[in-house]
């Protein structure tokens, strides 16, 4: 259409835009954090189906009711799945390639019922795998407080 | 659903990796080429139903820059912030409700703008998964795919059919982004891994493009040249990613069996002569057929072997090459209603399945194919 | 056409900041209170329909992470976001969601947590591209600055060309404050509560840019607001006086951004809002409302800024243009007047943005029900008109609720 070729070479302009973002994280996750900065997986448990919540969650989803029993997690658990990332999502939005491929793992701890993931540092990684957390010896916060998975035996 | 809600006008644009146009440009082609299809003018539309997301944008409220383009100037105009078939869906509920007669729905995204895998990561849990830095819509999948693999014990060869499959057909839709004719089973293995299994020929090609669908109430669609009637539809949207069995669609299954209900389908795989499924990654197709009931659980990898999903097969999918062909997200969705009507016609060229009645057309949103909406649409 | 009408409403306390809690914890507050004002559980509703301005809290498609403590557990899930008028699409979302047939009993579900992002620079990405792409072009930055004010920068050019058409003054603004923010004071869910204020105190506020001082403009809360929506048939059995929503229109009109800072274009002046008037009367229409300005007893009119109150008032067809000035004179207005305005305090002293067009029709649903306590107006509520505002300046929203249904 004649519109359209008149409208040719659209320019692009860059947003020069770096909002800034502080979000609350809530009852429920800062005693999940305070118990990571511990060495502790708290999770939370509904009242009324028994489901446990890794990370803690306020509401039941199912039951839509307070969680209000807290259970300490072990550091042990289950591999549903693993992925090898050979590439990672970069600062621009893109993905780029590491230089070696790196696991990352879908863990289910005992005695949770939703699942964590994590990275899995392992030779010969299996799905159904039994795994343990490795905690960051240096962590800055309770973010990084779990370094990766590897396997218990 | 019986002839309360028809497609009567349908258009894409050809679909880019780097379309020089803006948005709004992109917008106002579609939602013209669809009007020409239906054979309204503008006058004609009460309402207009876009998809567009602000983060693909760039900018919030991200809709009020398609007001003029998209037609909606001084119509009752609104926004569903999900792919297109969602915004589909909404644009039904208001012609059903008999306050809107004609709707003009359209979905349009430019990923040649936007940083390709920055929007997924937003929508992780922010109090956790997007702070842990793991996990963006690829890195989530693989490990849907993992699930679902080692559930079902189904082979990476079986994923990658579909992507052989698709990327073919993509080649006989001239609109379609990645055109591979003849594309092997060990090229797509070939392929650059992104995150196991996951190879970027079983993953979405970021795409400029847009899609516009034109809808009407029973009564004018009577009066159009080829409507598509709208037999059924079905919405559901399932737990966060971490927090559901990933290794089956279960959202997909029920909003299925809502749409079946309305439409009829007590067995699909015979009923059901051509289905668009909105795949953004290739075993999410082998997880839809399960999903529809078009096999068995856990079935998905047998029946890609069987060869009924081609093209020439009794249950052709993805005719059109489907999202791994190309995948302007928002319209994506949209774009498997637009294709599945497009069948129906029998307008689809190339990509014709002789006889198709009755279609299927199926469109996404979030992480893990999180939400799930599904069409019937057929001939009369 | 199926009747649809409000059997339940809740809201969050809105406050500036609620650290104890993150985005979903706060949602289900009023989710909760929805639930248990339509003596409801999720599980008897069949649908959901959510929305919130998503790029001011840098979460995408909330609901992805945050639903499940919405109870939305697998269930069906729209989400409408229109800026501005976010609640007010999402309102309309739930009643065409019941108006087709398609779901029998949805809930409504809007927000927004202000303290979490930053909605200047949320509502500065409306006109950043167009900014930079301005210089690019070589326009003097000089030029530019005044887009620099997010929403307030926008409003002062329209509350000036409203003042010039109406002969509405600065000493109105002020009253339309006290107006608001006494009302405020009796509603427990309304953020900036300011009983005894007077016209005095607001014009002593700093002036932010003429001629809209800090006391004429809506603060930025964290709160939601959650509706559930019904059949006609159903709302009877569940309450004696369920709010019927009537009709809904929208109106898209051109955008008003386009001249420097949001002044307008020859074409499109900010303070017209045709697309009001339009929405206003095709949504009359629709209800069966032929005479508004006798017909209606109370009106929502979204006025984050002190002169939309007066602006819209007139645009939602409650009386003739430019004489909403002298109707808010009158005293009309105020919770004992003819035609209440803002009963809830209003966007001015409450703006949790994405939830703010709900709390209108919430309001209206609530006062119609009789269920508004302390700020229940004095006259039986039988009609009463909610409307929401947003977009480029151009996307205006309107809810027209009864008493009765449909004739």
């Amino acid at each position: 259409m004649k519109a359209d070729e008149d409208l040719q070479n659209v320019g692009r302009v860059g947003l020069p835009l770096a909002p800034a973002f502080n979000w609350s994280v809530g009852n429920w996750m800062e005693q999940f954090f305070d118990g990571l900065k511990e060495r502790k997986i708290m999770a939370s448990k509904c009242g009324l189906c028994g489901r446990v919540f890794l990370p803690p969650r306020m509401i039941c989803e199912r039951c839509f009711a307070k969680t209000e029993e807290w259970v300490e997690i072990p550091e042990t658990g289950t591999v549903e799945a693993f992925t090898a990332a050979h590439v990672r999502v970069g600062p621009d939005g893109e993905l780029a390639d590491l230089p070696e491929p790196q696991l990352i793992a879908l863990v289910k701890h005992d005695e949770a019922d939703t699942l964590l993931v994590a990275g899995l540092v392992a030779k010969n990684a299996s799905a159904g795998m039994r795994v343990r957390v490795v905690w960051n010896e240096t962590p800055s916060g309770a973010l990084d407080a779990i370094s990766c998975y590897e396997p218990m035996d | 659903m019986n002839k309360e809600v028809a497609v009567i006008g349908y258009a894409q644009t050809l679909y880019e990796e780097d379309a020089d146009a803006s948005r709004e440009m992109l917008t106002l082609r579609a939602a013209r080429e669809a009007l020409v299809s239906a054979g309204l003018k503008r006058e004609d539309v009460s309402t207009v139903v876009t998809a567009t997301n602000d983060y693909l944008d760039g900018r919030t409220i991200s809709n009020m820059r398609t007001v003029e383009p998209s037609g909606a100037s001084q119509k009752d105009e609104s926004k569903v912030e999900m792919d297109g078939a969602f915004a589909a869906l909404y644009a039904i509920m208001r012609i059903l409700s008999g306050f809107h007669d004609v709707a003009m729905v359209i979905g349009v995204s430019l990923a040649s703008v936007y940083a390709t895998y920055l929007p997924g990561i937003m929508i992780l849990d922010p109090t956790w998964d997007r702070e842990r830095g793991l996990l963006n819509e690829v890195s989530a999948a693989a490990l849907q795919a993992n699930c679902y693999m080692r559930e079902y014990g189904v082979s990476d060869e079986q994923i990658a059919s579909v992507s052989a499959k698709n990327l073919d057909n993509a080649a006989r839709n001239p609109l379609a982004l990645r055109q591979m004719p003849g594309l092997s089973v060990e090229q797509v293995l070939d392929s650059r891994m992104l995150y196991s299994p996951i190879r970027e020929l079983n993953a979405w090609p970021a795409t400029d493009g847009a899609c516009a669908v034109v809808l009407a109430s029973g009564k004018t669609a009577a009066k159009a040249e080829k409507p598509v009637w709208v037999k059924g539809v079905g919405l559901c949207h399932d737990s966060y990613l971490t927090e559901r069995p990933l290794a089956v669609m279960e959202s997909l299954k029920l909003a299925a069996e809502a749409c079946y209900k309305q439409a009829g389908i007590t067995d699909p795989a015979s009923q059901i002569d051509l289905a668009e499924i909105h795949e953004n990654f290739a075993h999410e197709e082998l997880m839809a057929y399960e999903a529809l009931g078009f096999c068995e659980e856990g079935k998905g990898g047998e029946l890609i072997e069987s060869g009924i999903t081609q093209i020439d097969g009794g249950l052709p999918v993805n005719a059109s090459g489907g999202a791994l062909g190309a995948n302007a997200v928002c319209a994506t969705g949209l774009a498997r209603i637009a294709e599945a009507a497009m069948q129906v016609v029998g307008e689809a060229g190339d990509h014709q399945v002789p006889g198709v009645k009755t279609a299927l057309a199926h469109g996404q949103s979030g992480p893990c194919a999180q939400d799930n909406v599904v069409f019937i649409l057929g001939g009369d | 056409m199926r009747d649809v009408a409000v059997v339940g409403v809740g809201l969050s306390k809105h406050v500036s900041k609620r650290r104890d809690v993150n985005i979903a914890e706060l949602v289900w507050e009023a989710v909760s209170a929805a639930y248990e004002d339509a003596g409801l559980t999720p599980g008897e509703v069949d649908g959901v329909i959510t929305g919130n301005m998503p790029a001011f809290e840098g979460v995408n498609l909330p609901e992805c992470w945050g639903a499940g403590h919405w109870g939305t557990y697998r269930k069906p899930l729209l989400r409408i976001t229109t800026g501005g008028t976010t609640g007010g699409s999402v309102g309309h979302g739930a009643f065409y969601a019941v108006a087709s047939g398609l779901f029998d009993t949805v809930i409504a579900i809007a927000f927004e947590k202000q303290s979490d992002g930053d909605s200047t620079a949320g509502l500065n990405t409306v006109i950043l591209a167009d900014i930079a792409a301005l210089l690019g072009f070589g326009v003097d930055p000089s030029l530019l600055l005044a887009f620099g004010g997010g929403a307030v920068g926008i409003a002062v050019y329209q509350a000036s060309s409203y003042m010039k058409s109406s002969g509405c003054t600065t000493h109105h603004l002020d009253k339309v404050s006290v107006l608001c923010r006494t009302n405020a004071a009796k509603n427990p869910h309304a953020h900036l509560q300011q009983p005894g204020l007077t016209p005095d105190d607001v014009a002593k506020t700093d002036l932010m840019q003429y001629p809209l001082r800090f006391g004429h403009v809506c603060p930025a809360s964290d709160g939601a607001c959650a509706m559930i929506l019904t059949t006609g048939e159903r709302a009877r059995k569940l309450t004696d006086r369920p709010a019927y929503i009537r009709s809904v229109a929208s109106c898209s009109d051109e955008g008003a951004l386009i001249g420097i800072g949001g002044s307008g274009t020859l074409n499109v002046d900010p303070g017209r809002q045709e697309s009001c008037k339009l929405a206003a009367a095709r949504a009359y229409e629709h209800a069966g409302i032929k005479d508004p300005r006798n017909e209606i007893d109370l009106a929502e009119p979204y006025a984050p800024f002190a002169h939309q109150l007066l602006m819209f008032y007139e645009r939602l067809l409650l009386c003739d243009e430019g004489e909403a000035p002298a109707v808010l004179n009158s005293g009309s207005m105020e919770m004992a007047g003819e035609l209440p305005v803002c009963p809830s305090g209003g966007v001015i002293s409450t703006n949790a943005i994405g939830a703010s067009a709900l709390e209108r029709i919430a309001e209206a649903a609530m006062q119609i029900m009789g269920r508004a306590g302390e700020h229940q107006v004095q006259k039986d509520v039988h009609k009463a008109v909610a409307h929401g505002w947003g977009g480029m300046v151009n996307l205006n929203v309107v809810a027209v609720l009864a008493d009765t249904p449909r004739g």
